[in-house]
């Protein structure tokens, strides 16, 4: 194998270099960039939307799509909220929450299978409901979650935070499920061709629906880690995070046309994505230009994604056109 | 020990499938032996893919009965019966690796720990057996069209341990891809694989074939050994003549031309020139994937091209559908559901289309249609469509009447050139023949008309002369008294890379 084909094989190079080349430019900017607190908040800052991207990059590389995510998220935490705060059990609350937030995933994938609509269209409308679900539960209320919830959002086990911890677990499982299981690699069979995994005779439905709950599962373990980070439920959670959880899959090297992905390149593109907002922070950047730069690097990325994907189509093209004349 | 009969790998008796009522293949019966290659043969459309798909289970057939290894089963388990087919459009994953392809329907390991090495082991074997040297780690979309069909192969013989489908494995390689495919077919045959090898190609099925059987329209109508039929006499076999009773009378051309082709090249042909008169009818004839649809494209306007194209003498650059049409050029597709009907619209909107600004009202700017109505009613009646109202949903209607609609839409446009892309696909008898009619009678009436069809009859019958394509090439010319199906057959069927004959 040719050392080209090797590099091409891994995705998740370009984004590992881009984020060097911030790390570098953000080093030189600020002399406190490089330590290792700050380091290590910029990984605790990445570790929801990160463990989140993981879960949605099984969904695209299944050529799918969940933007409800963010809604999941919310019902997820509003329901921990109003157990914790009815009940006073974690267990309850703990098994409740997350078992919710993989069956909405799950519905998700149920759905998209059985009436085979388009998975944009159907999870924007499960994304209006389940955020009306959530709030109709707590009567858009702002609860408070107990002191000890903390413990997963700002604690630390063997001197390393919580929130890193579970990315790296969550990131293990991941990595796992998506090299070494026939999950993953019949998730990516369907992402490159639905038609073609039938006819090979692969469990097409399980396989989307298992994507979909994993999804929905990744969700819940995030909303559980922003809400204690937060310290309680607001009615702005979760709002908007689906762009940048896809946007952190799709920098990450991961295909929107499905078959081809990674979980470490959406790990990298979610910690890209908050260097991003760290350097506008160290500019003293208006708030408002967050959006416009996060925005425009997504445009930019999927731009060149599509210029080198035309750039092969027409190389192709040109060798098609080079056999027909050589047979004149 | 041998006896003097083997059992046959694979015998069907009767088969027969029928899709919505419509029946597309009918007794179909032959046996396979162990290492026996039979040709399928038939003409685009004669049922070969059908046959095939129920063959290798894709399809469970409407009547008849299969029998593997002397045991009648109702449908064909790819993996339980030994049965394998490598489809014309391949089927492989293109960003996985050659290993992960081949394996994938039976992958080593348990479920939640596929076994890799396992897996790139028996990869390995499988190519090995095939005699081919591909990296197994490498990524499917890296490798070239022949490795490719070498892997879609290794997928296929995975379980094809008594019977290989090849559907048109040549069309894509080159020269010596092909050779290395053949001499694997011979080791396969060795080793005492059936193999059913469908080709356009007769060369290729004479140098490679024991029997064949031949399919027209739908039926079985031959088969036998290879070696005691000539070439000719399949060939005729294949063509057939089924539309006899339905002959057109075409008049004579003016010597006026009408559009002039020169040098025309593109990605998908090369060095195309040819002119048509008024009133001529010239027909493309050639396989699939021979570049004639997008000769007849390039004509519309809808494809960029390099050459000289000229209509009434005034040379075309880089024309738009929009100026073609001004010129009077019309373009029938050859998929109508595609590119061609609005599926949820009414008949009236869809035969009116192509021409709206007549109907676009003058009394409030821009507001309202009027006389649609009427004129639609007028081009149902003429060209015979069967609806029951001009405000029906076009896709609730027959092919046949389908394609009627969308001839309507273009003559609507009182074209003065027709490029016709396989007006008679799909479409029953009846309205075959009124399509027919029409078309001589627009080339009657001054219309310079290209048809490129698969039909064979249906070119001989309409055109006043026939262009052969082959490979983005034109390989031949036919006058109309000197019109020969074999011949014209055999030119466009010549195996794709070899070179021309004088």
């Amino acid at each position: 194998m040719s050392l080209k084909h090797r590099l091409s094989a891994v995705n998740w190079l370009p984004i590992a270099a881009a984020t060097l080349v911030a790390c570098i430019l953000l080093s030189l900017l600020s002399s406190s960039f490089m330590s290792y607190t700050n380091l290590q908040s910029v990984l605790v800052q990445a570790s929801v939307t990160a463990i989140m991207a993981i879960g949605m990059t099984f969904i695209i590389v299944t050529a799918g799509i969940d933007i409800s995510v963010g809604a999941i998220l919310f019902f997820t935490s509003s329901l921990f909220a109003k157990l914790m705060m009815d009940t006073g059990s974690y267990t309850l609350a703990f098994a409740c929450a997350l078992l919710c937030a993989t069956v909405l995933g799950a519905l998700n994938g149920v759905l998209i299978i059985k009436y085979k609509i388009t998975p944009l269209i159907t999870t924007l409308a499960t994304y209006t409901m389940y955020r009306g679900m959530a709030i109709h539960l707590t009567g858009a209320q702002n609860i408070p979650v107990p002191r000890e919830m903390g413990f997963l959002g700002n604690g630390k086990l063997l001197s390393i935070p919580v929130p890193i911890l579970l990315l790296a677990v969550v990131l293990a499982v991941g990595l796992y499920l998506f090299n070494a299981t026939r999950f993953g690699l019949y998730a990516r069979a369907i992402g490159n061709s639905a038609q073609s995994a039938r006819e090979s005779n692969l469990p097409v439905n399980k396989v989307t629906v298992f994507a979909y709950a994993l999804g929905g599962i990744t969700t819940g373990i995030a909303a559980l880690i922003l809400l204690a980070r937060v310290g309680g439920l607001q009615s702005g959670i979760g709002i908007g995070i689906e762009f940048t959880v896809i946007a952190a899959v799709v920098l990450g090297g991961t295909k929107l046309s499905g078959g081809d992905g990674t979980i470490v390149g959406s790990v990298i593109g979610a910690i890209f994505l908050v260097l991003i907002d760290n350097g506008l922070n160290l500019m003293n950047a208006s708030p408002y230009v967050y959006d416009i730069v996060k925005g425009s690097v997504l445009l930019i990325a999927v731009v060149i994604d599509k210029v080198s994907v035309t750039r092969q189509q027409q190389h192709l093209l040109n060798q098609r056109a080079a056999r027909i004349r050589a047979t004149g | 020990m041998f006896t003097k009969q083997p059992i046959a790998s694979l015998s069907v008796l009767g088969l027969a499938k029928a899709f919505s009522g419509k029946t597309v293949v009918k007794d179909v019966s032959f046996s396979l032996y162990p290492g026996e290659i039979v040709a399928l043969v038939g003409e685009n459309g004669a049922g070969k893919s059908t046959t095939k798909n129920m063959l290798c289970g894709l399809l469970p057939p409407s009547e008849g009965e299969i029998q593997v290894a002397g045991q009648t089963v109702t449908v064909v388990d790819g993996k339980q019966h030994g049965i394998g087919a490598v489809h014309q459009e391949l089927s492989l994953f293109s960003s996985l690796s050659v290993a992960q392809n081949i394996c994938i329907s039976d992958l080593p390991g348990k479920p939640g720990r596929i076994d890799w090495p396992a897996c790139r082991q028996i990869a390995e074997q499988q190519l090995a057996q095939l005699g081919v040297d591909v990296d197994v780690n490498q990524r499917v979309e890296n490798l070239g069209a022949g490795k490719q069909q070498i892997v879609e192969i290794a997928k296929a013989l995975l379980h094809a341990s008594k019977v290989l489908i090849l559907d048109e494995p040549t069309t894509s390689l080159t020269a010596p891809e092909r050779e290395r495919l053949f001499t694997l077919m011979r080791r396969l045959k060795k080793q005492g694989v059936a193999i059913i090898f469908i080709s356009h190609f007769m060369d290729e099925i004479y140098q490679m074939s024991d029997k064949f059987i031949c399919l027209r329209d739908g039926r079985q109508v031959g088969s036998g050994n290879i070696a005691d039929t000539p070439r000719r006499e399949l060939e005729e076999m294949m063509v057939g003549r089924t539309l006899d009773e339905a002959k057109v009378t075409l008049t004579p051309p003016s010597t006026e031309l009408a559009v002039q082709v020169e040098r025309l090249s593109s990605h998908y042909f090369h060095d195309i020139s040819f002119s048509i008169r008024r009133g001529e009818v010239l027909g493309i004839a050639g396989l699939m994937g021979a570049g004639r649809t997008e000769v007849a494209e390039t004509l519309f306007g809808l494809r960029p091209f390099e050459g000289r194209l000229l209509v009434d003498g005034e040379q075309m650059i880089k024309p738009n559908v929009r100026q073609m049409k001004q010129r009077g050029v019309c373009y029938l597709t050859e998929d109508r559901r595609r590119n061609g009907l609005f599926g949820v619209r009414s008949v009236k909107e869809n035969l009116s289309a192509a021409k709206l600004s007549r109907f676009v009202q003058r009394r409030v700017k821009g507001m309202g249609f009027r006389g649609e109505a009427s004129q639609a009613q007028e081009w149902v009646e003429q060209l015979n469509i069967s609806v029951p109202s001009i405000d029906e949903a076009v896709s609730s209607l027959s092919g046949g009447n389908q394609q009627k609609v969308l001839l309507g839409r273009w003559l609507a446009t009182l074209p003065r050139v027709c490029i016709l892309d396989e007006p008679t696909k799909g479409v029953d008898i009846g309205a075959k023949f009124e399509i027919h009619k029409k078309i001589a009678a627009l080339a009657a009436s001054g219309v310079a008309v290209l048809l490129v069809s698969s039909d064979l009859p249906e070119l001989l019958d309409l055109s006043h002369r026939i262009l052969v394509m082959r490979t983005g090439h034109i390989v031949g010319e036919f006058a109309r008294e000197d019109f020969d199906a074999v011949e014209i057959i055999s030119l466009a069927a010549s195996s794709a890379f070899e070179k021309q004959r004088a």
